[in-house]
Order: C-alpha cells, then sequence, then structure tokens
C-alpha cells in the first residue's frame, strides 16, 4: 500500500514539473517573424555568408543594408544581390561602409548608417547601436555568427575560436537581459564555409587543423544562409548546421536557451550519448594531433 | 544459436572499446607535479584569487615570480607573503611590475628577467584581470575591449612568452581563471563572461595544440569570490545579477587557490568549486579534455541528469530577470 502511494506521489511531483516546463516555454515562446519588407542588417555582408543571408532575405520580401569596410567590394555586392529582389518597387539594398570594430560612433551613424576585435567587438558595436530600437518597439531578432571553433576547441585556432567562444558568450549573456523585451539572439556555429575568408586561410593552415575540420566537410554559404534565416525568424538560440553540428550543439549546449520544451526533452535524453560519443571525437583530435607532432619531430632529425 | 553469436561479437566490441579508452586514458595521463622548489608564475599576484594562490605555493615549497602593475602592491604583497614561506633559505619572491595586456615585448621581458633568477617557469597562473557589472547598454562603449584586453590578451601574452621554456623541458602547467560566468551567460556580464567564454576557448585551443609535449592546462570557473575586484563591481551591479550570483554564494580566495593549485599540480583541465560548480562544470563540459577514463564515465553518466537540473536554474534565473524588468517598468511609470 505505503509503495502505491508514494509512486502516485513521484508520478504526481513529475507531472507537475512537466506541466510547469510547458507552461513555461509556451508562455514565453517567440513568434515566428515575417520577412517582408522587414529590415536586416548584415555587418560584413559584401561575401561569405553574409552576402548568402542577404541574398536569402532578399528572396523573402526584405530590404537589406550590409555594413562593410571596402566601398568597391559594397557596390560590387550590391549589384550582385539585385537579381534576389522579388518586389523591385518595394525591395532596397543599402549598402554603407564602415569598419564596425574600430570606432563605436562611426558605426553608430552607420546605424542611424583584427582577430578578437573584428569578431567580438565587430558584433558588440553594431549590436549596441540597434538595441535602443528594438527595445523600444519591444521586437527584434539579433543574429550572431560563431563558428564550431567557437564550440570546441580545434588545432590552429587560439586567436580565432576564442574569438568566438567570446561571441557565443555575449549572445548567451545578452538574451537574458534582452528576453523581457521579446527581442530574440540566434546564435550560428557554422562549419568551414566556402567562402573568401576560408580560402585565405587554407593558405598557411596547419596540417592538423586541415585534418580536424574534414571531420565536419565543407559547406556552401547559401546553405548556411538559409538555416541562419530560418532560425532566426523563429527566434532559436542555438542554430546549428547538420548532424555533426547537431551532436556538438547538444554536446556544448551548456546553459543555452532552448526554442522549446521538445528541445529541452531532446537534449536532456540525447545528451549522455552525444557526451559519450564526442569522447571519441576527443580521443580521433588527440591522434591525429600526435600524429602530425610525431611527423614533425622525425622530420626535424633529419 | 545465431543470436548468441551477435551477442559475443556486441560484447567484444565493447570490451575493446573499453580496452581501448582505457589504454588511451592511462597512456596520457599528467604525472603529478611537485612544487618543492618549482617556479611559480603568477599574473595578479598582488590581490585577490593570485595571492592566495601564491600563498599555497609557498607553503608547498615554490619558488614564486609575481606579476602586476602597481610597483607598490607588489612590494606590499610580497612583504605579506614572506609568512608563508616553509624553507627561508631557498624559497624566494620574485615581484615585477609589468601590464600584461599591453605590450608584448615587456611581457616577455618580465619571463625572461624571471627566468634568470629563479630558473624556467614550471607552472604559469594567469589571474590578472578586471570586471565589470552592468547591462550591455550601461557598459561604457570602451569597457568591451579594456575588459576583453585585460582578460583574454592579458592571458595571452604571459602564456605566449613561457611556452617556448616549456615545449622545450617537455614539461609545464598553464593556468587560467575563467569565471562561472564564463560558462553560461549571466545577467550584467557581456563584457566580463565574453572574455572569460574567451579564456575557456583559448584554454581547450591550446591544450589540443600543446598536449604532445607534456603541458597540462587547467581552466579555473570560480563563482563570486570575496576580492576587491568583486567588491568594486558591487559598487554598482545591477538587482538581477546580484540574485543570479546569490546561486553560488560568497567564497573566499584561499579556498579556490587551494583548489587551482589542486587541479594544476594533477593537470586536470576543468577546475571547479563546490557541487553547483560540479554541476556546472559537468553541463557546460562539451569537448573538453578529462583527466581520467573515470572522469569521462562520470560525466556520461550524470550528463542527461545534469542538464535536467540546469533547466530548473534556467526557468528560475529567466523569472528573476522578468520580475526585476517588472518591477523597474512599474516605477518609471510613478
Amino acid at each position: 500500500m505505503e509503495i502505491t502511494i508514494f509512486q502516485c506521489i513521484i508520478v504526481t511531483i513529475i507531472a507537475l514539473i512537466v506541466i510547469s516546463l510547458l507552461w513555461l516555454s509556451f508562455s514565453v515562446k517567440p513568434k515566428l517573424m515575417e520577412l517582408k519588407q522587414a529590415h536586416v542588417v548584415i555587418t560584413g555582408g559584401s561575401s561569405g555568408i553574409g552576402k548568402a543571408v542577404a541574398a536569402e532575405v532578399l528572396k523573402q520580401g526584405a530590404n537589406v543594408t550590409i555594413l562593410a569596410r571596402n566601398q568597391a567590394r559594397l557596390q560590387k555586392a550590391r549589384e550582385e544581390l539585385q537579381q534576389y529582389i522579388k518586389d523591385k518597387d518595394n525591395q532596397k539594398i543599402l549598402g554603407i561602409s564602415v569598419d564596425v570594430s574600430h570606432e563605436y560612433t562611426a558605426v553608430e551613424d552607420a546605424i542611424k548608417k583584427r582577430v578578437m576585435d573584428a569578431n567580438f567587438i565587430g558584433s558588440v558595436y553594431p549590436t549596441r547601436a540597434v538595441l535602443p530600437y528594438m527595445k523600444e518597439r519591444r521586437r527584434g531578432r539579433i543574429v550572431f555568427v560563431s563558428s564550431q571553433a567557437g564550440q570546441l576547441g580545434v588545432y590552429g585556432y587560439t586567436a580565432y575560436g576564442s574569438s568566438k567562444f567570446a561571441v557565443r558568450g555575449l549572445a548567451e549573456t545578452l538574451q537574458m537581459e534582452v528576453k523581457p523585451y521579446n527581442i530574440y539572439i540566434t546564435v550560428n556555429f557554422p562549419p568551414d564555409t566556402d567562402t573568401p575568408m576560408l580560402t585565405e586561410d587554407k593558405l598557411n593552415m596547419p596540417r592538423e587543423t586541415i585534418l580536424v575540420s574534414e571531420t565536419s566537410g565543407l559547406h556552401q554559404p547559401d546553405e548556411i544562409a538559409k538555416i541562419i534565416v530560418n532560425d532566426a525568424k523563429r527566434g532559436r538560440f542555438q542554430s546549428y548546421v547538420g548532424l555533426d553540428g547537431f551532436v556538438l550543439a547538444t554536446v556544448a549546449s551548456g546553459m543555452s536557451p532552448v526554442a522549446s520544451l521538445m528541445d529541452a526533452v531532446l537534449q536532456v535524453s540525447l545528451m549522455s550519448l552525444m557526451k559519450a560519443i564526442s569522447f571519441i571525437f576527443i580521443a580521433n583530435f588527440n591522434s591525429i594531433v600526435m600524429k602530425c607532432y610525431k611527423e614533425r619531430e622525425s622530420q626535424k632529425q633529419k
């Protein structure tokens, strides 16, 4: 008899917890943001992932402002992006030349128009500039492009990876602060993407970095862009690419917000399995590093 | 008959995996580093956690170099630390005034000087840093660079300076002091927390690179610690930050120091404080290295449970933020 009552209490407590979580989850769920006539500001929008995101949102009817340093590349990108405009009378592409990590007042003006500086400060300044407008309207989405190297340590990325860890930290801290204002943060973690930035990296890339990065393969900017835009519209915090991206995002999710109760349940149930799988990857990466180290040492002796 | 063979194969595969993991685990396990006559370099060593670490390693027989900017505070710290020396004839405390985030050549020179006096560095403790606890929009716009420079670049330069010596000797420990705000987003810490996330990322990336050289990285995640830095933060701390931080409580620098020294000696990557620190470190462990097979097994088995518990904390933090928001909005209307 006693055991049955105990079981009833346990089941009731679990049910109450599930119901509270469900209520919590749906009471503060972001609404889908429609892109028609939305104003999307994209830093680094004249090439790579930024340009692909511009193309994607133009196809969905948005107006776009591209911020980049080089005036000529801005102009070229604006011309290339014209083809994606659906409604020629009502859609505009604005290009503003500014270094988003150099001087805040210039960025502030751009919105009214070095590796940690470029990636972290270059994300802080534009975010700071748009936030007052978003808070006033109680509406907005801010996307940060981090990297898989911002979720785990990858040989060769001490400067880059740290800046991308910082971007993830900024996104997670900021989301806590702006949630009451109906502003939702998305942080995307792309794997290697076929952009001018990566092409330049590859010129001098350490062998270890090449071998470790092969695990996730090479992706195209438009694929990343579709995922970014989709997740931003839905106000999903963690934005990942592919199955390996899903495993990594789950393992490295830490205390990141989740988009729905379903995501929370999925994460909790898969967490231990994903963690076990991740140790196989860690062991693999360590053996790659050790192999390259031994090759280099034996070459030194010749 | 077939099912039995299948089961045999499965069991054999599992056994092989376990044996490989065991072998991997013990073949690259760091040896315990003895502190007697070891040379420990501590940035930010004239106050707070850094000074407490200096005291702790002195008690264990080490020689200490303290790097800090302010000459007077360096001198005062050196005098205070004399009491912890066990062997007055063979233990020394060296103090060098330098800004570890300003100019790399100055940092390199400081390390060179300390190497000449006390020998090559066995353990580097990156404890220098600064903090800001204010909402994103109330943060002085220049503070994002300032805090990132002090905490991130201020960890990069000394690490870069000692690494050639450690690589040559195939021996060394490098400690980074991150923060719980570097494991999860905490209201009010957009500048500080991001810099501490960056420090964790640096530690994890660096460990991958230096592991073949028998150099082990430790990254410590202190909760609120009773230091001058925190005292200053509290002057203008947002209510949300105070309430969220209360979850982990306030700790003393010597408690943190003992944990840092213990974990550095053992070459443990993740260094946490208390039970809440353990939960957080497990949940936020991501792809961090583990010290032993035991740790790996523990993490895997507890991961799902820890994750479930963490959602309760997240929900709690979100309700704190919403409550403070509503209070502020209703005060605006008065």
